[in-house]
């Protein structure tokens, strides 16, 4: 197992490689480039120029990745060319922000998708099946942002249940330690402050969490209605155990495995969704930190906190190919 | 059998907490309707509230109320905490709430000075070169340091010999309106007594007061500015500029507001400064709260949420939304500062050509772009620059005349295969001035294809093309605009629209005839009041006879509020006062 978990990590490397390679070019090749995010409307030829010699634009490019790239293997993630400040502080900061948004999600789909999908498959043939089909189509047609705003717009502006956008009142100030508002909120001992963090982080979480929630739903449902034609399935219902016994024994069991595999390929599909709910609701994270970094071309934070997000997703894979171990020991990594 | 249990339990939860907070959230259109709704805009423009003791606050409607905390929305965050190191809207916004010039604008006004730590406006020598202040006595930076002529030749110093990595793009303004070290046309800068400072020129600059009203020139305690690092090559080591340390240790200076914390990409707080030197304009809030918003719906959202109580800009499009929303007001800014234009390439055909450029102005129906697209927040343009701009004059530009334009491109002469013209728009950006592009472009193609021209469209993205590449004048015909930096003739006929580098004209136009030239050279040199009429008068005029390009309109970009807010004074260049701001529950 020991083997196994160093080689997948090694194999990481020239993917992450690859990767800069490619958001590299990706990046610089896009027209324009931050002098213009620099200056706006002040951006005249000659104080562009100025300004890319400055950053040092105008090195051929190759040699800006070579440097790039040395900066990475020493460990150093780059500076914003916007506000000078180092990748590395500013994600620190902004990516418990996303975390909590992202598990916040995940809590929700899983906890409301694994049930709802339960629930069809129990009645296949009955119209409680047809409903939640058309709740999980839902979920994964409609954008993030438009449901966003959407349930900004009911749930906020005319029912005025629940805050519109940020982590926590304006007016309310928490010190921050872990950068986590919910952890923050309680270290400050302010339970109120918690609640109100709590109410912020609904909405997002549901408008992030719609499509993984559709996508769980589905597996679910599926792999749940697989597993209950199996034989060992019948021989339990056979020896006369309670349907519950059953449910929870011998199917679910059996059904985890493909809706673990989903869940864990979700996180990159949140990570990406994060992008447009942080935009959307205003929320301080690593999300709309990028946008606003693509936007200005910062080349550093673009690529520096795309690579981080590539190898928490790959970390993440890892530990679900681990969690499949324990969950089904037949499987064995050598 | 726990994880089945745990997915309700979760669902369960959300729906308590969000069923619990509806007791508790913030009042709704019912109960803010109740407060007194009024048109604060219409008041305000009336009220002339002044950072000066002589001319006092007076209220919007009915007696101010001391107390609250203003929720602000914002388009985009705080770069940094020290003005001299921004030159983005958004930090200023904030940062002239803290921070205070010898010399500032009239609240509501784009060009009416008046002094502030100054006690009156500068007595200037005869040769223009010298600019001696009187400043106020007694007032106290807030970290309880004086403020007195020592500390504004610090600030001034600081600035002229900034490190090299922070000229250009950090200290950009000092460096377009000075320029730095041995090249600066400031010559010194001194303190004569302690309520005296001297400021020397090596040629004369006309805009000297207008531009030092920037919050890019306010005063900051010398004590704080050192202990905070502020002068590190590197701005990101700075514990000033990166606001760290709260009041006193960073963004200090002398205004009704104090800096209390920033929070990168989430909100800016400050407070009440409780001894306030002008005490009949002190602060009525005890806080604002800056919030970012990269998303206008988002934001006028969470206006219409009661999350915040102001947002600085909303698109046109919303502003019937929120007129028809008793609890909520939409702000007109009154006085334009920005400039919307078709920009013409006068090197390329059939632009070289003046009744071609005549004929295009005859054809524009500006008015119907203002009722489409403005909400009515805009002025068809009779000039290169603002109204309310220092040395502004009508000059009868071209009004909508469809058949005259007809008949100028006939007399013409221009062959019909010059009429078809490549008319770039950008892609994928609202501006002040611009808020809807594609729309507007179509509107404009409309007129321009009733008067006989055939255009193809083309477009870039903003930051991804379109600005550098019309600023060297790869685009024939285009969209732009510019949101003045200060309301003086010399920033929108120079900086933003007919530079010249050297004896070049700007190479967006490749416009700029000697005669302009020499006006502007008077113009920005001017000695006396007159001499700067005359001269930015004559410089309008040659603008004028050529046309060059199309003045399209002057927009004031809108902003909304909850009926509540009460006695704020927009202005047209966003740098407004909230001093004057009070709530009304």
């Amino acid at each position: 197992m020991a083997k196994y978990i160093v080689r997948r990590i090694l194999s990481a490397i020239p993917v992450l490689f690859g990767l800069s390679i490619v958001l590299f070019s990706f990046i610089h090749l896009l027209p324009g480039d931050p002098a213009a995010a620099l200056l706006g409307q002040h951006a005249t030829p000659e104080l562009t120029a100025k300004i890319r010699q400055q950053l040092g634009l105008d090195q051929p490019l190759y040699v800006q990745y070579l440097q790039y790239l040395t900066q990475l293997l020493h460990g150093d993630l780059g500076k914003s060319v916007i506000n000078n400040r180092p990748v590395i502080t500013d994600f620190a900061t902004r990516f418990p922000g996303t975390v909590e948004l992202t598990l916040a999600a995940l809590l929700f789909a899983v906890g409301i998708g694994i049930p709802l999908g339960r629930f069809a498959a129990r009645h296949t043939q009955g119209w409680q099946d047809g409903v939640v089909t058309v709740i999980s189509l839902f979920g994964i047609s409609i954008p993030i942002f438009v449901l966003g705003l959407t349930l900004q717009y009911v749930l906020s502006v005319q029912l005025h249940w629940l805050p519109t956008s940020g982590r926590l009142d304006p007016r309310t100030t928490i010190p921050s330690v872990t950068n986590f508002m919910l952890i923050d909120t309680l270290l400050a001992g302010r339970p109120d402050a918690f609640v109100d963090a709590l109410r912020h982080l609904i909405l997002p979480a549901i408008a992030l969490g719609s499509i993984p929630l559709a996508i769980i739903t589905r597996i679910t449902r599926a792999s749940v209605l697989d597993v209950n034609n199996e034989d060992y399935v019948r021989t339990a219902r056979a020896k006369g155990l309670t349907e519950r016994r059953v449910d929870d024994r011998h199917i679910m069991r059996n059904a985890w495995l493909p809706v673990v595999t989903v869940i864990g390929l979700q996180v990159g599909g949140l990570l990406a969704g994060a992008v447009i709910t942080e935009t959307v609701f205003s929320w301080n994270g690593v999300g709309r930190w990028v946008v606003e970094a693509i936007q200005d071309h910062d080349y550093f934070v673009v690529q520096s906190s795309i690579l981080i997000f590539a190898f928490i997703f790959l970390a993440v894979n890892l530990i679900v190919d681990i969690g499949y171990a324990y969950l089904n020991p037949r499987i064995r990594y050598a | 059998m726990t994880r089945t249990r745990f997915g309700a339990l979760v669902a369960a939860t959300m729906i308590v907490v969000a069923a619990c907070g509806g007791s508790s959230a913030t009042p709704g259109p019912s109960a803010a309707s109740s407060a007194a709704p009024s048109s604060a805009a219409s008041t305000a423009a009336s009220t002339a509230p002044s950072t000066a003791p002589s001319t006092a606050a007076s209220a919007a409607a009915g007696t101010p109320k001391d107390g609250g905390t203003l929720v602000a929305g914002l388009p985009g965050d705080m770069v940094l905490a020290d003005p001299s190191l921004v030159s983005d809207s958004n930090s200023s916004e904030i940062e002239t709430q803290v921070i205070q010039g010898l010399v500032g604008l009239k609240p509501g006004t784009n060009s009416q000075l008046i002094p502030v730590l100054a006690t009156a406006l500068p007595t200037v020598s005869a040769d223009g070169l010298t600019y001696t202040f009187t400043l106020r006595q007694g007032v106290k930076f807030h970290d309880g340091t004086d403020f007195n002529a020592d500390a504004v030749v610090y600030n001034y110093m600081r600035q002229l010999n900034a490190p090299k990595s922070l000229q250009n793009d950090y200290n950009y303004y000092f460096g377009a309106v000075f320029g730095f070290g041995a090249d600066s046309n400031l010559a010194s800068v001194t303190a004569t007594d302690p309520s005296t400072v001297v400021f020397k020129l090596k040629t004369p600059q006309s805009n000297f007061l207008l531009a030092t009203t920037l919050p890019q020139f306010g005063i900051q305690s010398p004590t704080a500015l050192k202990a905070g690092d502020a002068d590190n090559p590197d701005p990101s080591k700075s514990p000033y500029a990166q606001g760290q340390g709260g009041t006193g240790k960073s963004m200090v200076g002398t205004g009704p507001f104090m800096f209390k914390e920033w929070v990168p990409n989430d909100h800016v707080t400050l407070v009440k400064n409780p001894n306030y030197w002008d005490t009949a304009n002190a602060a009525h809030l005890d806080a604002i709260t800056f919030k970012p918003y990269a998303d206008q719906t988002a934001e006028l959202n969470a206006l219409q949420a009661g999350d915040i109580d102001w947002a600085q800009t909303i698109s046109p499009t919303d502003v019937k939304t929120v007129q028809s929303d008793a609890s909520l007001q939409a702000i007109d800014r009154g006085q334009s500062c920005n400039e919307f234009h078709l920009s013409l390439n006068n090197a390329d055909k059939p632009f070289d050509n003046l009744q071609i450029r005549q004929a295009i102005g005859y054809a524009l129906n500006k008015q119907s772009y203002i009722d489409a697209f403005y909400a009515g927040m805009a002025k068809p343009a009779d000039n290169f620059m603002p109204p309310a701009t220092e040395y502004y004059k009508p000059l009868n530009l071209p009004t909508y005349d469809p058949a005259k334009a007809k008949s100028l491109i006939a007399s013409s002469g221009v062959p019909a295969s010059e009429l078809n013209l490549t008319f770039y728009y950008p892609s994928d950006v609202s501006r002040p001035y611009m808020p809807d592009p594609k729309g507007l472009a179509e509107a404009i193609a409309n007129d321009l294809q009733a008067v006989g021209f055939t255009i193809t469209f083309k477009t870039e993205g903003w930051r991804t093309g379109y600005l550098s590449d019309s600023s060297v004048g790869k685009f024939p015909m285009d969209l732009l605009g510019w949101t003045c930096d200060w309301a003086g003739p010399d920033n929108f006929l120079v900086t933003d629209l007919f530079y010249f580098n050297g004896s070049k004209p700007n190479p967006q136009f490749n416009y700029g005839p000697a005669d302009l030239k020499a006006a502007f050279d008077a113009g920005i040199a001017a000695t006396s009041d007159a001499a700067a009429q005359q001269a930015w008068g004559t410089a309008q005029d040659i603008l004028a006879r050529d046309l060059p390009i199309i003045p399209i309109l002057n927009s004031t970009p809108p902003a909304a509020a909850a009926a509540y807010v009460q006695g704020f004074v927009g202005s047209g260049n966003l740098e407004e006062q909230f001093n004057t701001t009070w709530l009304n529950k």
